[in-house]
């Protein structure tokens, strides 16, 4: 009775049913891939019909254990729920179907407008200048966003620049609903904070760098007030053009934390010793908070909103409804307005000289980790947090950040960049840690690079010497892969940072950088999921590629060498 | 810019004239007969795994989704069981009530061993059919599979604006209860709205929910005996006569439906799996001299759906 299942009438099957919210892939043209991770690649590509340009992020089905993966689901569930001028917005599904015989299995990609840049990736431009009035205007935005997200009971849990989308229209939107959830609570009101939940949610999301130090102390019932600590990180780092706090570990991101905006007690953040992570913290020193000389280049009332965002008790923290009303937005320089925003250089320009002058974007912390010292030796949090948001220049990268686990053989490809790190953190005078950027010895070839010759200025402040810490290297890879839970999925963007690492610092001998060079290509790069056009690096590949990457260093190497 | 979060995307005359089980030679009124009993399982199913409504109707209305799709296999590649299977795995997916792919599979194995369709309540089989682990693993592959083409055919349009919530805002802003009977009359307009779910017309799938909402109170008042305002209150919640009228009607020949396929089956089983179907098929180009498969089918109220009757001769 099989053949029953031949249908009489089948020519008229494509004919008739056709119906939009899932078109095939054949309607795109694929243009270049922008960029590939975790779960799936990024592929920019024009439609055939309307010649619009789109972002098509392939949905990549390792995982079988539960089918169709929850966390595209949730993705495609709630940006198809949300409309939101500062929201990327879900085009529609894209069907690739293999030619094969029978029923293969379908490669679906999800379809959204391109953007031209990713905040992280501008920010990363040495020839891309941010005013305050832009900032102003992006920040007004990413609080627009936030506020509707928030108001639609949506946590995004993570925030972060490389998750920042930004046209050349001067509109940005938030991406990568991923880690997206539902919020059971009463949404912020006005003036009151971001209030309390009464439910456990997973604490294991949000990228470390951004991630507040509730989150970092455990607590399981956690408010938007997570996004708002996410935004505030990104605020500071449009002024310093790189993560404002870039731990190396859960833990010593809490320090660094607290080293920055001061230790907790009970008027900063009420509760916070009965918070499952605080044990460690009681042994730490003392700090004070140094908000203010960190960021001397906010004026006060920039400094207040920063303030305000970074604050520790989580249910003071203000929200996105009252951050739109911050003074900061209504006094000189007023926000720009988004078409005034200047173009920036066009992408595929931006890609080339990225290619040569490896834009390298910092490697992100991958989300998921545990809390808390590691057996395997590195800081435990035992004594004082080391001094200032950096760390001395101790042995560290060579065990690996505490919470990736033991440094085991097994993980061979990881070592290069956990190599790197020492390469960057050691051996180094602080003069030149600090100086490098500004021109010193060891900075990379004149006019590339990740900082641009003339350090940026904003206001008229140099900001150059207060850059501290910023080549964590990347190690994402290896660990990526092993995360079954869909929430503990490395979040690791903007891989491939640690390449610029070397433009200004890596001068350890050769073999050593070959080895890491191997280490690197032997390697299959699970981990980088940078979904939605960010990394626009070069016309035809990423600068990610192996080999361009193995280029350039090559080349880099020649210029020390000279 | 922000829309309207009450609405949902609703089928085309295109999606609802034609279906590919159609295409596929199969007679419309089995079609929708089998589509019914696949809503009615996906119901059953649900309260099983002791899903919430809201969760049972997302997924009966993915079902029903499904078959209007342009990929969606006919009811001879994708049996309705599996499809039912899949949708209310992934509303459980979606929802904040997850379920396994074991328990939803042990729920349809139970269900699947009910002997009738239309049964009797008191008479379901005792203790749950035993899945080994064999037929556990093809019966999980089976359900991702359909899964994702369950997913492409409706667009991953996962989510649909219920109207129950509404149903319920628009009983307060008329006052409803503060009629003695305001609590019973709610609850005969969920009543309702729990039936239209399942109704062979989609209703669901070609009204929005706030008409449906509308209709449902209007229909349990007249049940309930509940005095609603003379005037013509359904227009303030943007519902113009005649939808109210269609839907009413669209409401109450669920009923007429039901009882024409309780007895057109009796105690048979509607057909579920592909062999199921076959063999229904087979029983039907018998009793009709192997003319035509059209045969014998129970004449349903209309839904507009044109019968294919593209005989299948060769076999």
């Amino acid at each position: 009775m099989s053949q029953m299942a031949t249908p009489v009438a089948q020519p008229k099957k494509g004919l008739n049913r056709h119906f939009v919210g899932c078109s095939k892939i054949t309607d795109y043209e694929m243009l270049q891939k922008l960029g590939e991770g975790t779960f799936g690649e990024v592929h920019k590509a024009r439609h055939r019909y309307t010649r619009e340009v789109f972002a098509l992020k392939k949905i990549l089905m390792h995982n079988e254990k539960d089918g169709f993966p929850i966390t595209a689901l949730r993705e495609i569930k709630l940006l198809k729920m949300l409309s939101h001028d500062n929201v990327l917005r879900l085009q529609e599904m894209a069907v690739e179907r293999p030619k094969a015989e029978g029923r293969k299995r379908a490669i679906l990609y999800m379809v959204t407008p391109y953007m031209d840049h990713d905040l992280s990736g501008l920010l990363d431009n040495p020839d891309v200048h941010f005013s305050e009035a832009q900032i102003k205007c992006y920040m007004l935005q990413l609080f627009k966003g936030l506020r509707y997200l928030h108001d639609n009971h949506i946590l995004h849990r993570d925030m972060k620049a490389a998750n920042l989308l930004i046209n050349n229209k001067g509109r940005l939107q938030i991406a990568d609903f991923g880690l997206a959830r539902h919020y059971d609570e009463p949404v912020p009101q006005r003036g009151k904070g971001n209030g309390e939940a009464r439910r456990d949610y997973t604490s294991l999301v949000v990228t470390r760098w951004y991630r507040p130090p509730e989150l970092l102390l455990q607590l399981r019932k956690y408010t938007p007030a997570i996004d708002m600590w996410g935004a505030g990180c990104v605020f500071g780092e449009m002024f310093k053009r790189k993560p404002i706090l870039a731990g190396q570990s859960d833990l010593h991101q809490l320090q660094i934390i607290f080293v920055l905006v001061g230790s907790p007690n009970t008027q900063t953040m009420p509760g916070w010793e009965s918070l499952p992570g605080a044990e460690p913290v009681h042994s730490w020193q003392q700090s004070p908070g140094e908000l203010s000389e960190r960021f001397r280049e906010l004026n006060p009332i920039g400094l207040s909103l920063l303030r305000d965002l970074l604050k520790l008790d989580w249910r003071k923290r203000i929200n996105a409804i009252d951050a739109i009303e911050h003074p900061y937005f209504k006094t000189e320089p007023l926000p720009m307005r988004e078409e005034d925003i200047p173009h920036f250089a066009d992408s595929h320009e931006l890609d080339r000289r990225n290619a040569r002058g490896q834009k390298q974007a910092l490697p992100p912390a991958p989300a998921g980790g545990t809390v808390g010292g590691g057996p395997n030796g590195q800081y435990t949090g035992a004594g004082p947090p080391p001094s200032g948001a950096h760390w001395p220049n101790v042995e560290r990268g060579r065990h690996g950040p505490q919470d990736r686990g033991p440094p085991g053989a097994e993980r061979r490809g990881p070592a290069g960049p956990y190599d790197r790190r020492s390469g960057g953190y050691e051996h180094r005078p602080a003069a030149a840690r600090y100086g490098g950027r500004g021109g010193g010895p060891d900075r990379g070839p004149p006019g590339e690079g990740r900082y641009p010759a003339h350090p940026p200025r904003y206001g008229g402040i140099d900001r150059g010497p207060r850059h501290l810490d910023q080549y964590v290297p990347s190690y994402r890879d290896g660990d990526a892969r092993r995360s079954r839970d869909p929430e503990e999925r490395p979040r690791g963007e903007r891989r491939g940072s640690h390449e610029s690492g070397h433009s200004r610092e890596g001068h350890r001998d050769r073999d050593d950088r070959q080895d890491r060079n191997r280490a690197y290509r032997d390697r299959d790069r699970p981990g980088d999921s940078r979904p939605f056009g960010r990394d626009r690096r070069d016309g035809r590949t990423r600068s990610r590629s192996p080999e361009r990457r193995d280029r350039n260093r090559d080349r880099d190497r020649d210029v020390y060498r000279r | 810019m922000e829309f309207s979060p009450l609405a949902n995307p609703l089928a085309t005359v295109a999606q609802l004239e034609t279906s590919n089980s159609q295409f596929d030679g199969l007679p419309a009124d089995l079609e929708k007969s089998i589509r019914f009993a696949g809503a009615r399982l996906t119901q059953a199913a649900g309260i099983l795994l002791r899903l919430p409504q809201e969760v049972i109707a997302q997924a009966i209305l993915i079902f029903m989704r499904y078959w209007l799709g342009p990929e969606a296999g006919s009811l001879h590649h994708d049996p309705a069981d599996v499809v039912s299977a899949a949708s209310i795995y992934l509303a459980a997916k979606t929802s904040a009530y997850q379920k396994s792919a074991r328990s939803v599979i042990n729920v349809y194995a139970f269900l699947d061993s009910i002997p009738t369709t239309y049964t009797d309540l008191s008479q379901l089989p005792e203790g749950v059919p035993y899945v080994s682990e064999s037929t556990y693993t093809t019966r999980k592959r089976r359900l991702f599979s359909v899964e994702v083409e369950v997913l492409e055919s409706i667009g991953f349009q996962i989510t649909f604006t219920l109207p129950y919530t509404l149903c319920f805002t628009y009983l307060q802003a008329l006052d409803a209860f503060t009629y003695p009977r305001g609590q019973h009359l709610a609850r005969r307009a969920m009543a309702h709205l729990n039936t239209g779910l399942l109704s062979p017309q989609f209703l669901y799938l070609t009204h929005q929910p706030h008409a449906l909402a509308v209709a449902a109170i209007y229909l349990a008042a007249r049940e309930v005996g509940v005095k609603l305002p003379g005037v013509e209150w359904w227009e303030v919640f943007d519902v113009d006569r005649e939808e109210l009228g269609f839907l009413v009607v669209g409401f109450l020949s669920v009923g007429t439906f039901a009882a024409e396929e309780k007895k057109y089956w009796g105690t048979r089983k509607v057909p579920m799996t592909v062999a199921e179907l076959d063999e229904e098929l087979d029983v039907r180009r018998v009793s009709s001299g192997n003319a035509s498969l059209e045969v014998d089918a129970p004449q349903n109220s209309s839904t507009g759906v044109s019968q294919s009757g593209s005989p299948v001769g060769e076999c």
